[in-house]
């Protein structure tokens, strides 16, 4: 009898990757920190959609946000900016090589605050970037002051009261130009899943507000990015369901309520609509949502926009297929016919 | 000095200055005579004056010089602020219908021209210029078919009947002058050669082109958006991303990430944006990325004279975002540097991974100058240092940071399979991994300090230290830096003439300074003048700093305008009777 015992095989994706490939660092963020579970949901996701992690580059600002592109994806390029400075960091980039998979990491203060410019302007590009931003009210990294996304009358630790209103980086995403604009909170991580696969599918700017607590510095009584506030008052819009484009399974008949969107690569977002009837194509219903639920101090998740017809950057700027980066050094000057109507012009 | 010839052209913004200024330069250029052009104009877009001058000569002519030949004013208020300013055998050609000449001095010609009886003035707005340049062209002794054809290429493309037009007016002008105007003493000259008249944005901008640079991005500001005006015109052709961005601060961020990515990436601004610029240009230090960044000084502080030159940004250069790093700072020396400069400081920036910074000024940047087409080479040899573009490039255990003798380390694009890494602006390992990320390591923190800071030496190896230049021994050896260098060539020669012996010192590399070359050049000189137009001597303070060495003397302008010739030789003069150890020239020229 042969006493040999055969290890269970390994558990690897369509690419034949398994999921430690997918990993990062450890985390050097405090336990419970929202951020770490988004970066669990970026293994996951780039994972089970199986893409190549070296095809990726990570790109971020500064914080506590921006430190995590370190947990996840060790396999994938990484571009740590300075502070607020990441969407024109990542335009370059992705400009000079079109090939980039991009995924950049931000927090609310290194978005809405120092780098509010910056995030305007990219939002009026459609660059094909996945945006996520770690939005926790305050700067965690500095040790808590407030940040220009923390709630009118929200509570700091120390009681300070924050007395200026928010910017709202969904409605400002919306209105300004994403194409691909959801907010999600760490905590819910079937949502959060879903909402990322279907930004990883999605071609042109993907902006992601994830409501990621600090348990550190907001996450007390009085805080509107805690646990538990987010617990009583985050209200989905819709209920996400992800079907890659490489999965045949057969799609079930919508009932009454689900609208299926097709994403560029194939794959399928089935969104089913929760209570009220809230629909992601229509950007002023969505942006009308958004403020009725500041009003009632509701947290609105899910979905809220997505248009899968609008060019992205590349093709609205008619880039050559062929990425600037790598053109070997025989072809980086213009041909000499060219430069003779340079001359010519000199005359 | 041999002989040259200076038209002036004034008038308020928006009458049509530059036109008859582009068509001077191009007759003159294809005489086969160099050329240099310098505009003096404000911040405004109608109205104001502005007032360009076109010298030209056999020989190379490197600045505006000190004399007007020809004055054109296109209104009351040019001919009341510059007659004055001519000499004896100069002339003044107006448009008698609006314009009354004052008292001129003796031997200047006054040439009125009757602008509505040789043009239907209804129609054609710019008759006066137009006859003017035909005026001066028929008393320059230059046939009128230069100019027919000059006004054929302005005019194509608005048709025959419009170059018809313009052509019979030029004649009208052309023959009437040829009537009643005394023509200039010595006609203009002709050669053999042909050259190309070259703007200083345009050359900085072509000199991207033949660095390979494949991504151009800027905010528009005084005096270096030619730079972006050419690049946006000729992005398609030329093969380059040119964007215009948000601000310098989106500007050097895109500059960099394009870069890092794996392109030759360059953007041009000038001081106010290159201030914003600061924080990415330590970034750019820190993840090693090579950029090339144009500083086009105006006059400062602030949003300070958007129009007029200075070189006072030299210590904001120098002290460019905070912490030690390697750097590299050159100031090209004329316009045809500024084609030159550009793959110059590529390959180096590429070869030490390094921010290279070309401080320009406005007055090469708006200056033109005629080139020699065989001077434009753009095919410079490329040298893109250790760049890792391709899986070959990796062997093994790749580590972007890797601590090395000369303190480069190969340089992985992202994306190169077995060379992934994170480029981070905090202070990281060799790997690329933040040191603050386990605990501040000393050791490690002390050892990528001297791993970047020790590219400084090869940095300094690397580029030629600066020449004298002119006889020796002199009686004044004068010092001058970036843009100075024609108006100092020629107040040398005109020093020699007036029997001071004189030569010069040009300094065209900033960081590295090579201090101990300039140390040795300086011990022999005799009498040591620093030129430059900044109120407190930039550059005196910082060779001072690095050597310690202290000229006898300063001469320094920052009323906006640059020097001309007889700027320095007097004050040259007056230095060497002792009279002062630092002069201030008065600028002439009320623009
Ligand atoms: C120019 C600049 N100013 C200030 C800082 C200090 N700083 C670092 S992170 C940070 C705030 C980060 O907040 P957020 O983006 O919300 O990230 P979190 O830590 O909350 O995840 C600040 C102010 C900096 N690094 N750079
Ligand atoms: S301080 Fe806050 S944001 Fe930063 S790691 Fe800790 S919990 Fe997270
Ligand atoms: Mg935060």
């Amino acid at each position: 009898m042969s006493t040999t015992v055969t290890p269970p095989p390994r558990k690897v994706n369509r690419i034949g990757l398994d999921v430690l490939s997918y990993k990062g660092g450890k985390t050097t963020l405090c336990a419970g920190c929202g951020h770490n579970s988004i970066s669990e949901r970026v293994i996951e996701c780039f994972y089970e959609l199986g893409v190549e992690p070296w095809m990726v580059t990570k790109f971020s600002g500064i914080g506590c946000s921006s430190k995590s592109p370190a947990y996840f994806l060790n396999l994938a390029h990484g571009f740590n900016g300075v502070h607020g400075r990441m969407p024109s960091v990542a335009t370059g980039a992705m400009l000079a090589n079109r090939r980039i998979l991009a995924i950049g990491v931000s927090g609310d203060g290194d978005t809405a605050s120092i780098g509010i410019g910056q995030f305007m302007h990219l939002l009026r590009r459609n660059l094909p970037l996945i945006y996520i931003i770690e939005n926790n009210g305050v700067y965690g990294l500095t040790k808590g002051q407030f940040s220009a996304t923390a709630d009118l009358g929200s509570k700091l630790k120390t009681g300070v009261i924050n007395d200026q209103p928010p910017f709202d980086c969904c409605a400002l995403a919306l209105e300004w130009g994403a194409t691909f604009v959801a907010r999600s909170f760490s905590g819910d991580k079937k949502q959060l899943q879903a909402i990322l696969k279907a930004a990883i599918s999605h071609r042109g700017l993907s902006v992601i507000d994830v409501i990621s607590p600090c348990t550190t510095f907001n996450d007390h009584e009085g805080s509107t990015k805690s646990y538990a506030y987010m617990k009583d008052h985050d209200e989905p819009v819709n209920e996400v369901d992800f079907v890659p484009h490489f999965e045949d399974i057969s799609v079930e008949i919508p009932e009454g309520g689900v609208q299926d969107v097709r994403m560029h690569d194939g794959s399928l977002l089935r969104i089913k609509k929760l209570g009220r009837d809230f629909d992601p194509t229509d950007k002023l219903r969505s942006l009308t949502e958004l403020h009725q639920a500041q009003q009632r101090g509701e947290v609105i998740t899910g979905v809220l926009f997505v248009d899968t017809g609008k060019p992205d950057f590349h093709d609205m700027l008619h880039m050559v297929e062929e990425p600037l980066a790598t053109l070997p050094e025989s072809r980086v000057r213009p041909p000499k016919a060219v430069l003779d109507q340079l001359m010519e012009e000199l005359r | 000095m041999s002989q040259t010839f200076t038209v002036a052209i004034g008038g308020a913004a928006g009458q049509g200055v530059a036109t008859p200024g582009d068509i001077f330069a191009k007759i003159f250029a294809r005489r086969g005579l160099h050329v240099n052009t310098y505009n003096a104009y404000q911040s405004i877009i109608r109205g104001g004056h502005t007032f360009l001058t076109i010298r030209t000569g056999v020989e190379k002519v490197a600045n505006m010089g000190d004399r007007i030949d020809l004055l054109i004013p296109l209104n009351q208020d040019t001919m009341d602020r510059h007659l004055r300013l001519l000499g004896p055998g100069a002339a003044v050609v107006y448009n008698s219908d609006s314009i009354q000449p004052g008292t001129a001095a003796d031997g200047v010609q006054l040439c009125p021209l009757p602008v509505s009886q040789l043009a239907d003035v209804t129609r054609n707005k710019v008759a006066q210029n137009t006859v003017a340049i035909g005026a001066s062209l028929s008393m320059l002794g230059v046939g009128f078919q230069p100019l027919e054809e000059a006004l054929t290429e302005q005019f194509k493309k608005k048709g025959d009947a419009v170059v018809a037009e313009n052509a019979g007016v030029a004649r009208a002008g052309y023959q009437y002058a040829t009537e009643h105007f005394r023509p200039f003493s010595r006609p203009l000259p002709m050669t053999e050669n042909r050259y190309a008249v070259v703007g200083g944005n345009m050359a900085l901008a072509m000199g991207g082109v033949a660095a390979g640079v494949k991504f151009y991005c800027a905010y528009p500001m005084s005096p270096s958006t030619g730079v972006l005006h050419w690049m946006a015109a000729h992005a398609r052709k030329a093969g380059i991303m040119v964007r215009q961005v948000e601000d310098e601060i989106g500007v050097i961020n895109m500059t960099i990430g394009a870069a890092h990515a794996g392109v030759r990436a360059m953007c041009a601004t000038s001081g106010g944006g290159f201030a914003l610029m600061s924080e990415g240009l330590g970034m750019s230090a820190m993840i090693e990325t090579p950029v090339v960044v144009i500083n086009c000084q105006r006059a400062g502080p602030s949003t300070g004279v958007p129009t007029k030159t200075e070189q006072g940004d030299l210590w904001q250069m120098l002290g460019a975002a905070f912490g030690d790093y390697p750097r590299l700072i050159a100031a090209p020396t004329g316009i045809l540097d500024c084609f030159k400069m550009i793959p110059e400081m590529f390959n180096l920036a590429d070869r030490f991974q390094c921010p290279g910074l070309v401080l320009c000024d406005l007055l090469l940047s708006e200056g033109r100058l005629s080139v020699d087409p065989k001077d434009l080479d753009f095919n410079a040899p490329i040298d893109r240092g250790e760049l890792i573009t391709s899986p070959d490039g990796a062997n093994g255990d790749y580590k972007r940071y890797r601590i090395t003798e000369s303190g480069v380390s190969p340089r992985a694009i992202p994306g190169v399979p077995g060379c992934i890494h994170t480029a981070a602006t905090d202070e990281h390992d060799e790997d690329g991994v933040l040191i603050s990320d386990e605990f501040t390591n000393p050791i490690k923190r002390r050892a990528m300090m001297e791993k970047r800071m020790r590219k400084c030496s090869g940095i300094e190896a690397a580029v030629p230290p600066p020449r004298l230049e002119g006889p020796r021994p002199a009686d004044v050896t004068l010092i001058g830096w970036g843009s100075t260098q024609g108006v100092i060539q020629e107040a040398v020669e005109i020093l020699n003439e007036q029997g001071i012996p004189a030569n010069y010192l040009p300094i065209r590399w900033l960081v590295p300074l090579k201090g101990d070359a300039i140390l040795e050049i300086l011990r022999d000189c005799r009498h040591t003048i620093i030129v430059e137009n900044n109120y407190s001597g930039q550059f005196a303070r910082y060779l001072r700093s690095e050597t310690s060495y202290v000229p006898n003397g300063h001469i320094r302008k920052y009323d906006g305008e640059p020097f001309m010739p007889h700027h320095i030789v007097e004050a040259v003069k007056e230095q060497l009777a002792g009279t002062t150890n630092l002069s201030v020239p008065m600028h002439e020229i009320m623009v």
